[in-house]
């Protein structure tokens, strides 16, 4: 439940700064460069496939199974999470990635379940 | 053989086809979705304007919860980039998210060309170039832009 198992190879590497929408509101991008505006097309074009429906993570609408499940034929197993953030995903998704990151991947608040079901 | 990765990667692959990035491109190896050719073209105003740029990209099982492997394979002078090709780039290490795909990887790289971070220098004498003498360092970046023509 911590971030020590992502892999730290250079904290100090540099920065892509102005990737995604969701990023410039961390608290890590406080202290980062400033967002530039040169980049406003990439922004937009994040923000289309990160819309609510579909899970951010497999890439697949939420109604819908996750892809591990879809693979495993577990189809009826598969559920939605909502955190408190708001952000739903696969509960298989977001449940492999908790374990290496405890914080939203979409608006990195730390990560806190709200709702689980479908 | 099917699994989650791997339909991950062809979903990646059919959203850059749809909608392509501008100035990159990439696209799995013939018998092998888990490792990608890309290319990244120089952005325009910046020295490394009409330099195209190969790179291969390395997945793993555990994509999307683990970054890929990118290196450049054209030759490379930037001061976040190592001697092997390998890339220094917070996304591609501790800040990795799992809602990445190989487009805001591309893109990424793409705008890391034109705005280096001399502080973390993987290759140190186009960092202390890039800071001290930037002629010096626009003059590199145009030989490897033109040598990457030569090897496409
Ligand atoms: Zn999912
Ligand atoms: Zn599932
Ligand atoms: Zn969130």
């Amino acid at each position: 439940m911590s971030d020590s198992q992502v892999i730290m190879k250079d904290e100090t590497c540099s920065t892509a700064n102005g990737k995604s929408g969701s990023m410039e509101s961390t608290k890590q991008d406080a202290e980062v460069k400033p967002f530039t505006l040169k980049k406003w097309n990439i922004v937009a074009m994040w923000s289309w496939d990160v819309d609510c429906d579909t899970c951010a993570i497999c890439r697949v609408q939420v109604m819908d199974a996750c892809l591990r499940c879809q693979t495993e034929n577990k189809q009826e197993e598969c559920v939605v999470v909502w955190g408190e953030c708001n952000h739903s995903f696969h509960n298989c998704c977001m449940s492999l990635w908790v374990k290496q990151n405890n914080r939203c991947p979409l608006c990195q608040q730390e990560w806190m379940v709200q709702r689980i079901g479908k | 053989m099917s699994t989650p990765a791997r339909r991950r990667l062809m979903r990646d692959f059919r959203k850059l086809q749809e909608d392509p990035p501008a100035g990159v491109s990439g696209a799995p190896s013939e018998n092998n979705i888990m490792i990608w050719n890309a290319v990244i073209f120089g952005p325009a105003d910046t020295p490394f304007e009409d330099g195209t740029f190969k790179l291969m990209i390395e997945f793993t099982e555990e994509y999307p919860n683990k970054p890929p492997n990118v290196r450049f394979i054209s030759k490379m002078f930037h001061p976040n980039v190592y001697a092997d090709g390998g890339i220094c780039l917070d996304i591609l290490q501790n800040r990795w998210s799992p809602t990445y795909d190989v487009s805001a990887i591309l893109t990424s790289i793409q705008s890391l060309l034109d705005e280096p971070n001399p502080n973390s220098p993987a290759n140190s004498q186009a960092a202390q170039l890039y800071q001290e003498n930037r002629r010096e360092y626009e003059k590199k970046v145009a030989a490897i832009c033109e040598q990457s023509w030569q090897n496409l």
